[in-house]
């Protein structure tokens, strides 16, 4: 009883900054899932150009990203920048690193969705006029959408749990709080739990509302 | 006695009833052909046959042993082990609509996987069955192919040395045409008819009505789960009393005018 | 212009060295217990089946990181040491803290094992339905359905996302370096730290990672292509 009382008073007390670091995780999670998200769309063109000057460098890049742990990423850019004059705050460079990596990710998922609508649907468009951009717009894009949302739903929930990471730059996401907490205290494995429910309720939820959306969006279509 | 016989079959899936008391008997050698309309229970009643599906009520034997199930002293319904089932079904062939031939396994090691891995013969031997059975389809010069490179009907061909290659003293055929392109069905059928003058005993679903009237013995026409005509096809076919009889026969003879 | 990165080389390799023994345990543990608990789950019975689903099911939804806050930080405040058994896989060969090591090698290998085991449970459940009928019409008995029928079809499904994943995890493996644990990536930081040098190391150990995975990687790719043709 004694025991539950203090577990319960300490998790308590730490609440407010479970809660806190969450947010910052949230923050993180939607500031990098943004910018992954454009990034990928900007680089979707590059990425399926015919031209090999332009196709190449991104292949490169991608191929990086794949073969290198996102950790080392995070380091370069919050190592590296202040050598190069610029100083920006852990935050920004955690988003950056985070989004850096899943660009990548994200371009092939794309990629392969747009790759997997058969040929046939442009040879049927074209053959009732539509130009090529139309086509894109209103046959290959929906489709796309519907079948890349899988994939994308689940690269975006492990984008969430990478935020964890920037906890190793100092950033006082959620996991970091919980390694304070655990340092200092002796209750570790009821905070470890805590910190694990949060995370949790943070992938199913996510989880679910992609779920969601890709019904909608397969009954809209 | 005969060789299968089943008795007031009665199956639910869940709150849905599809078999509300079905009864018939096969004679050895007799060839049953089940018509009926999607939803009937044809294919359900099948799989109780060789016992891929429970049932809650009746009784099936097959040359006269009684089959999935016990009674035991107070005359409780005990099922089977999964063992003594599997041990029947190597003497109940059953072809499917979808084939289901084993893809990564070329046609030949398809036909020789019963004989090798069930009734564990030697791969030779395995083997020269497997070929001879090939060769009895007409399809001897296929056995190397993997499945993905046949057409429907070859694969359906496959599929039946396959079962037979385990010599079952029953065949089920499942709608084994229905999947079939317009032109591969007679390859099938053909089969079929062979295996029907060997004397094998047979039920077969299915939705070709001439071929029904040709090689069946007795049909029997099954709707919402009950049989409602049976008989020989001379009766059955060319004087169906029942108005959904009629119904089906039109709506399934329409295609069939010309043979 | 590289001699910083030149300089530091050999102790960056040990580092490397570290890392590529770590990510062979990870993987070896971690893809044994993850296919038994992926097969049991796939053909096992209901209890069974609800365990290893939950675990699946908890392990996917949180940070690696926070997996091994548990088992270097946690653990030992219960009196788990890992230490002598584990930890002497790593330890005495680098003559590095095994304790630590051990702890965190079991987190990564439970963590590994969640994502193996999701693969092929889902590998095994893909098998279609049909020929698991068709081989019980053969007369076929269960352990002959798995092992002649099932288990073919399910590991030509389960290879490649086996090898991305695994590829995952070598990376994953820097991430003990947050928690404490020396191997390459911790190796970089810390020359960083002393030297400044950021981008000659940081880059440099981008490459030995990238010497490492990418033959993984292109493995991956290529068996992927292979078994479209099959299907």
């Amino acid at each position: 009883m004694d025991y539950l009382a203090q577990t319960f008073h300490l998790l308590r007390a730490l609440f407010p900054k479970l809660v806190e670091g969450f947010g910052i995780t949230v923050g993180v999670g939607l500031s990098a899932m943004a910018l992954a998200l454009l990034g990928s769309l900007l680089l979707l063109a590059p990425r399926m150009a015919k031209s090999r000057l332009i196709r190449v460098p991104v292949e490169s890049y991608i191929e990086l990203m794949r073969n290198t742990p996102l950790l080392l990423q995070i380091y370069l850019i919050y190592f590296g920048l202040p050598l190069l004059g610029f100083f920006p705050s852990e935050f920004l460079c955690g988003v950056v690193g985070i989004a850096l990596q899943h660009t990548a990710f994200l371009v092939e998922i794309l990629r392969g969705g747009i790759e997997s609508i058969s040929r046939r649907q442009w040879e049927a468009a074209s053959a009732i006029g539509m130009r090529r951009l139309a086509t894109f717009r209103y046959v290959i894009l929906p489709q796309t959408l519907l079948r890349v949302m899988g994939p994308l739903g689940n690269q975006l929930i492990i984008l969430v749990k990478d935020t964890s990471l920037v906890s190793a730059i100092g950033v006082m996401e959620l996991t970091m709080v919980g390694k304070m907490a655990i340092e200092r205290s002796a209750v570790s494995i009821e905070i470890f739990m805590a910190v694990a429910m949060f995370y949790l309720a943070l992938t199913t939820l996510l989880g679910a509302v992609l779920r969601l959306i890709e019904q909608r969006t397969a009954a809209r279509l | 006695m005969s060789m299968i016989e089943v008795k007031e079959l009665r199956k639910s899936f869940g709150a849905l009833e599809v078999l509300k008391g079905v009864s018939f008997q096969v004679a050895k050698g007799e060839v049953v052909v089940v018509l009926g309309p999607s939803g009937s229970g044809k294919s359900t009643m099948l799989r109780c046959i060789n016992l891929l599906e429970d049932y809650q009520h009746g009784e099936i034997r097959i040359d006269g042993s009684l089959i999935g199930y016990r009674t035991d002293g107070n005359g409780r319904r005990i099922p089977r082990s999964e063992v003594e089932n599997a041990r029947l079904r190597e003497q109940v062939g059953m072809v499917f609509q979808s084939f289901n031939l084993f893809p990564h396994r070329t046609a030949l090691e398809n036909v020789m996987m019963g004989p090798l891995r069930v009734r564990g013969l030697a791969r030779a031997e395995a083997r020269s069955l497997a070929l001879e059975l090939m060769g009895k389809v007409g399809l001897a010069d296929k056995a190397d192919e993997y499945p993905i490179r046949l057409s429907g009907g070859q694969q359906q061909r496959v599929a039946i040395a396959r079962s037979l290659a385990m010599t079952p003293k029953v065949m089920l055929f499942d709608e084994v045409t229905s999947a079939l392109d317009p032109e591969l069905v007679g390859e099938v059928l053909r089969v079929i008819r062979q295996l029907a003058q060997e004397g094998m005993t047979m039920i077969i679903v299915t939705h070709e009505i001439p071929f029904a009237r040709d090689v069946g013995d007795n049909i029997i026409f099954m709707d919402g789960g009950v049989i409602l005509e049976a008989g020989p096809p001379a009766k059955v076919i060319a004087n169906p009393s029942s108005d959904r009889l009629k119904l089906f026969l039109r709506r399934y003879q329409g295609d069939y005018l010309t043979t | 212009m590289l001699h910083t990165l030149i300089a530091n080389l050999p102790y960056l390799l040990k580092g490397a060295a570290v890392t590529v023994w770590l990510s062979l345990i990870v993987l070896t543990f971690g893809t044994l217990m993850g296919t038994l608990l992926g097969l049991s789950a796939a053909v096992g019975g209901r209890p069974i089946r609800v365990l290893v689903t939950a675990y699946i099911f908890v392990l996917r939804g949180i940070p690696v990181l926070v997996v091994m806050l548990l088992g270097y930080y946690a653990f030992p405040t219960l009196g788990l040491t890992f230490g002598p058994t584990l930890g002497s896989i790593l330890g005495p060969i680098f003559g590095l803290r095994a304790g630590a090591y051990a702890a965190v090698a079991a987190a990564q290998i439970v963590y590994v094992a969640a994502f193996v085991a999701e693969i092929v449970r889902s590998a095994v459940l893909s098998v279609p339905a049909g020929q698991i009928a068709a081989a019980k019409s053969l007369g076929m008995r269960r352990a002959g359905i798995l092992a002649h029928v099932v288990l073919p079809q399910a590991t030509r499904l389960a290879v490649p996302p086996l090898l991305n994943n695994s590829l995952t995890a070598i990376k994953q493996t820097s991430y003990i370096s947050v928690v404490g644990a020396w191997e390459l990536t911790y190796a970089a930081r810390e020359v960083v730290e002393r030297t400044l040098a950021a981008f000659q190391i940081f880059l440099g150990v981008m490459a030995i990672y990238f010497l490492i995975c990418y033959p993984l990687s292109l493995l991956a790719r290529w068996c992927e292509k292979r078994l479209v043709v099959m299907h």
